[in-house]
């Protein structure tokens, strides 16, 4: 019976696997070993490849330690200053954000009498579930985790959901400035997401579906960047008020309300809170390649097969992101009501403008 | 006067604003105008009369307490060996070097070292034996940095050599002074002076019941002066 | 818009009531009665400084706020009665570290006027650069307190990177890098050869030129605009009424500068102006000091090229005109001021600083030392320009008035 269960599932996973012809003579003699051959079967079936490698878990986590890096690395550039180098001097401080991160662990994370206990200490965890799944959705060449005609729309979806659990955060610390800082998140949250949802919606108008595949075949001769620059100017705005990065970071805002609904976490739950804004952006990022940048489309490299449009869109990615976090030391914070009134008239004009060139564009094609 | 109006701005000088500052910040990361100095590996090279820790010279030392008589933070306690002889607390000193520019032979001098590190409060009591040269530094930095400023622009130039950091001093330039007994008919003769002279200048001469001040071994430090009940005594300036 | 009110008996907080907070309980019971709250900005704050806010809140719109300052008063006044005049110099030079010629300045020609000692014009040439060097270095780290106020790091970076410059010019002039201790009765401490002011003349062009860089990255910064326009609106009357004094006075139309009404040192003999706006608001406040950065660059040049040779401490003091080293304790240790109470006037970087010593005509250290700094003057008017804005102005005029506690505290 279960060995039954055991076949079932390695002919499953065998007739989906990844085609990389770089250590496909390896695969090939490990796949002969029995017990062996059902995990290396698993690690190379191409849903899990996405989810658990790239451009999923994997690759965030690399992503992670490089980002929190490149950005205060290029930040402190911009100032005048060095940054960080002393973790590991050879290599001028690159593990700077591992060093980090373990030292998390070591950290006292303390529950204050006040809050509420349980939601305090789940809710970390728990935030992360709307800011997970979308990676099932996101394409990269064969590679997919769950293939759908409305990728986009259930990426959108779940994106709406993650301030909810920011403002439960704040909530749950029962403190004056969380609670404060829930509030401004809440405004924060109902000032980007109509400009948001109506830039993709264009996108998706010109495109003709909701389907990545479609939109990174559309894209073939010209990136949906300069079909509609407009969408785009409006989604990397978006983009920069949704995860809270200056000139938007109002619900953390750190010299007037001490890190808003996150100022009581410290230890391990503080570490999870900090790469949860992180995590957002990498989501948002990716289905900002796969709609303007052309998703996974480069030129192929034979010798690794099914894994060059992966490292493609995890490349344009990163790229586009560490571009993205040098806007952290140009502009000063905005003020709640100049951000909102800005969501609400220039962005919501702008965005009601790339509807219109959508349909003059997809009127010419 | 200088007015300034109210700001205004329009449209296009908003955009012109916001590309002008992303182009700086672009421009900053491409070709920064870094001016960090890699502390300890490299040393900022300070000038000459730069206050640091303070040099004791026992050989010129009067013992005249003048540098603890000044120190704004008393830091400076005088110790006994044959004489007295100055002692720092570093917990209290401000480095104002008061006592440096009192001192009336230059017997303390500056020094360029300004990152000492103790292990405990009482350690920073450095002791006279422990001020007599500059304390024993292992030497991390390999490059010297110092500062060029040409053409309004300001860059650092890395040098490969050391820095020295004991300065040499000329002495002070000042008028030496004795002391003069100005009215002896009001000497007590309680021979407070005689006792406390460290240089055993004054001797008191029993019949006349006046004291004697041999102006040969008399270095001018003023503790006579200080002690003397019936403040008759003075320094004065010798030509 | 109409409000509706449900009479719901609200008990204020625990912590308001539990902890010490220095306003009264009824107050508070008042406060959480009327649909406010009270929101305390405290020492450990980020974007506080070292004192404490209590800012009673409508909901987002700032109804009151009362100061407790204090936090950081360490007795200057009373330690000062205590110790010899000139072992009162390094003291009073130390609540505000980086104004520190200023203040020492105020306190050694409140001694000068007293014991009426000609000080030599080299001299007074010198403690002029001394002074716009200060001055320049208190507003470009109020600038960029300003800015992390607001989260603008890179503004917060580029002033202190400039103010290193300062610094050097600083150190090789006297040897340290601030709080200098360089001015006393009679003169300064040491002479400074032509080479190094030579250098602190290369100096204050490398000044402008980074200062460029730091108003297209800050100043015109439209968000920095959006934040600091028709914020914390303070009028001329208000201003005059609250007592609010130097730049901060000079933003709301009035125009009143210490140096221009009452010359001291050489300030009469430069050609300068005093930047005034009319707008009362934080950018025109901002924008005064930035202005005041520019004249008193333009003065150091001026004084540099003007100086002329001679002495640098009176004859009154020392034989030795080049420096007092060596006979500091003899001529400076034991002055006795005659009997009587001398006040001075002086323009810090941040506005006016009163110095008054009375002396019994007898003893050796002062018999009461007053000194009153701009932070403690305009400290009302701070609190008056915050009533009616949004709880994330306080930051932005917290940081436009450059308020900085241990120089109010003393």
């Amino acid at each position: 019976m279960v060995m039954g269960v055991i076949g079932y599932l390695y002919g499953l996973f065998t007739s989906n696997m990844m085609d990389i012809p770089l250590i496909k003579p390896l695969v090939d003699y490990l796949l002969n070993i029995p017990g062996i051959n059902f995990i290396v079967a698993l690690i190379l079936w191409r849903p899990f490849f996405a989810i658990a490698i790239a451009p999923g878990l994997g690759a965030l986590m690399l992503y992670l330690l490089w980002i929190v890096y490149f950005e205060r690395k290029l930040t402190a550039r911009v100032q005048w200053r060095v940054g960080p180098l002393e973790v590991c001097r050879p290599i001028r401080g690159l593990i700077q954000a591992l060093a980090d991160g373990i030292r998390y662990f070591f950290q006292e994370a303390i529950v204050h009498r006040e809050a509420h206990k349980p939601y305090f200490i789940q809710l970390p965890i728990l935030a992360f579930i709307p800011v997970l799944i979308p990676i099932m959705f996101i394409p990269a060449g064969k590679v997919v985790g769950i293939k759908s005609d409305y990728a986009i729309q259930l990426i959108v979806a779940f994106i709406a959901l993650i301030p909810i659990t920011i403002i439960a955060i704040g909530w749950a610390s029962n403190s004056r400035f969380a609670y404060i800082g829930s509030v401004r998140e809440a405004f924060m949250y109902f000032a980007y997401e109509v400009p948001f949802v109506i830039a993709v919606i264009s996108m998706i108008f010109i495109y003709g579906s909701g389907n990545p595949y479609t939109a990174v075949e559309k894209q073939a001769i010209v990136p949906g960047a300069i079909l509609n620059p407009i969408a785009f100017i409006v989604y990397m705005i978006a983009m920069l008020m949704a995860t809270s990065r200056l000139p938007f970071e109002i619900p953390e805002a750190d010299q007037e309300i001490a890190f808003g609904p996150f100022v009581e976490y410290s230890g391990i739950l503080f570490g999870l809170v900090m790469t949860l804004a992180y995590e957002k952006l990498y989501i948002m990022a990716l289905l900002f390649t796969i709609l303007f940048l052309g998703g996974w489309s480069g030129p192929p490299i034979p010798i690794l097969g099914d894994l060059a449009p992966v490292i493609w869109l995890v490349l344009k990615t990163v790229i586009a992101i560490s571009i993205l976090v040098i806007v952290r030391s140009i502009y000063a914070r905005y003020r709640l009501d100049q951000a909102i009134r800005l969501g609400w008239s220039s962005m919501l004009g702008l965005s009601l403008i790339s509807l219109v060139v959508c349909a003059a564009v997809r009127w010419i094609l | 006067m200088i007015r300034i109006k109210k700001v205004e701005l329009s449209l296009a000088e908003r955009v012109k604003s916001h590309i002008d500052a992303i182009t700086t910040a672009v421009k900053q990361a491409i070709r920064p105008d870094r001016i960090t100095v890699e502390y300890p590996r490299e040393r900022r090279r300070y000038p000459d009369i730069f206050r640091g820790f303070i040099v004791f010279d026992k050989d010129k030392c009067i013992s005249c307490f003048r540098c603890a008589q000044i120190c704004p933070a008393n830091a400076i306690k005088m110790e006994f060996y044959d004489r007295y002889y100055p002692s720092i607390d570093y917990a209290k000193c401000i480095f104002c070097h008061f006592c440096v520019d009192s001192c009336p032979t230059g017997a303390l001098r500056t020094s360029k070292v300004h990152d000492i590190a103790f292990k405990s409060l009482e350690e920073m009591h450095l002791h006279t034996t422990q001020i007599m040269k500059i304390p024993e530094i292992i030497r991390e930095d390999k490059v010297t940095v110092e500062y060029e400023i040409k053409d309004g622009k300001w860059r650092l130039v890395r040098k490969k050599e050391l820095d020295k950091l004991e300065v040499e001093v000329p002495p002070p330039v000042i008028k030496p002074r004795k002391a003069f007994c100005i009215e002896p008919e009001n000497c007590l003769g309680c021979r407070l002076c005689v006792t406390v002279c460290p240089q055993e200048a004054i001797t008191f001469d029993r019949k006349k019941a006046m004291i004697r001040i041999n102006l040969e071994k008399c270095v001018g430090c003023g503790l006579c002066v200080r002690q003397c009940p019936m403040q008759i005594l003075e320094l004065k300036v010798v030509a | 818009m109409d409000e509706y009110y449900i009479e719901v008996p609200v008990e204020p907080p625990k912590e308001v009531r539990s902890l010490f907070i220095p306003i009264p309980p009824e107050y508070v019971e008042e406060t959480y009665r009327s649909e406010d709250f009270l929101v305390l900005v405290g020492p450990q704050h980020p974007g506080s400084g070292h004192m404490r806010l209590i800012v009673r809140v409508h909901g987002d719109i700032i109804k009151e706020v009362i100061p407790d300052p204090g936090y950081v008063h360490r007795c200057v006044e009373k330690i000062a009665e205590n110790r010899l005049y000139i072992q009162n110099i390094p003291l009073v030079e130390r609540p505000s570290i980086m104004d520190a010629a200023n203040l020492n300045l105020g306190y050694v020609r409140a001694i000068e006027e007293a014991l009426d000692i000609e000080v030599p014009e080299r001299a007074k040439y010198i403690r002029v650069i001394l002074a716009e060097l200060c001055r320049i270095g208190t507003h470009l780290y109020d600038a960029a307190i300003l800015s992390v106020f607001m989260g603008h790091t890179t503004g917060f970076m580029y002033p202190f990177g400039i103010r290193e410059l300062i610094c050097e010019a600083l150190a090789v002039m006297t040897g340290v890098r601030f709080t200098t201790s360089f001015i006393i009765p009679g003169g300064i401490r040491r002479d400074v050869d032509n080479k190094v002011l030579k250098y602190v003349y290369n100096i204050t062009f490398a000044i402008e030129k980074r200062l460029k860089t730091f108003e297209k990255i800050f100043i015109k910064n439209p968000t920095v605009i959006a934040r600091l326009k028709d914020v914390g609106v303070l009028t001329k009357e208000e201003a005059i009424k609250y007592g609010v004094v130097g730049p901060f006075l000079r933003a709301s139309g009035v125009e009143y500068d210490v140096r221009k009404v009452e010359p001291y040192e050489v300030y009469d003999e430069l050609t300068w102006e005093i930047p005034v706006a009319d707008a009362g608001d934080g950018y025109s406040r901002f924008l005064v000091r930035v202005n005041e950065i520019t004249q008193s660059l333009n003065m150091i040049r001026q004084c540099i090229e003007r100086i002329p040779e001679g002495r640098v401490i009176s004859d009154q003091i020392c034989e030795n005109g080049k420096e007092i080293r060596g006979s500091l304790f003899d001529a400076l240790a034991n002055i006795v001021l005659p009997t009587g109470e001398y006040t001075t006037l002086t323009e810090c970087a941040r506005g006016t600083a009163v110095f008054t010593i009375v002396s019994d005509g007898g003893s050796n250290t002062p018999y009461r030392l007053r000194l009153l700094t701009p932070g403690w003057l305009y400290l009302r008017g701070f609190m008056e320009a915050l009533k009616g804005e949004r709880l994330a102005d306080l930051q932005a005029i917290y940081g436009s008035f450059g308020y900085f506690p241990p120089e109010a505290d003393r």
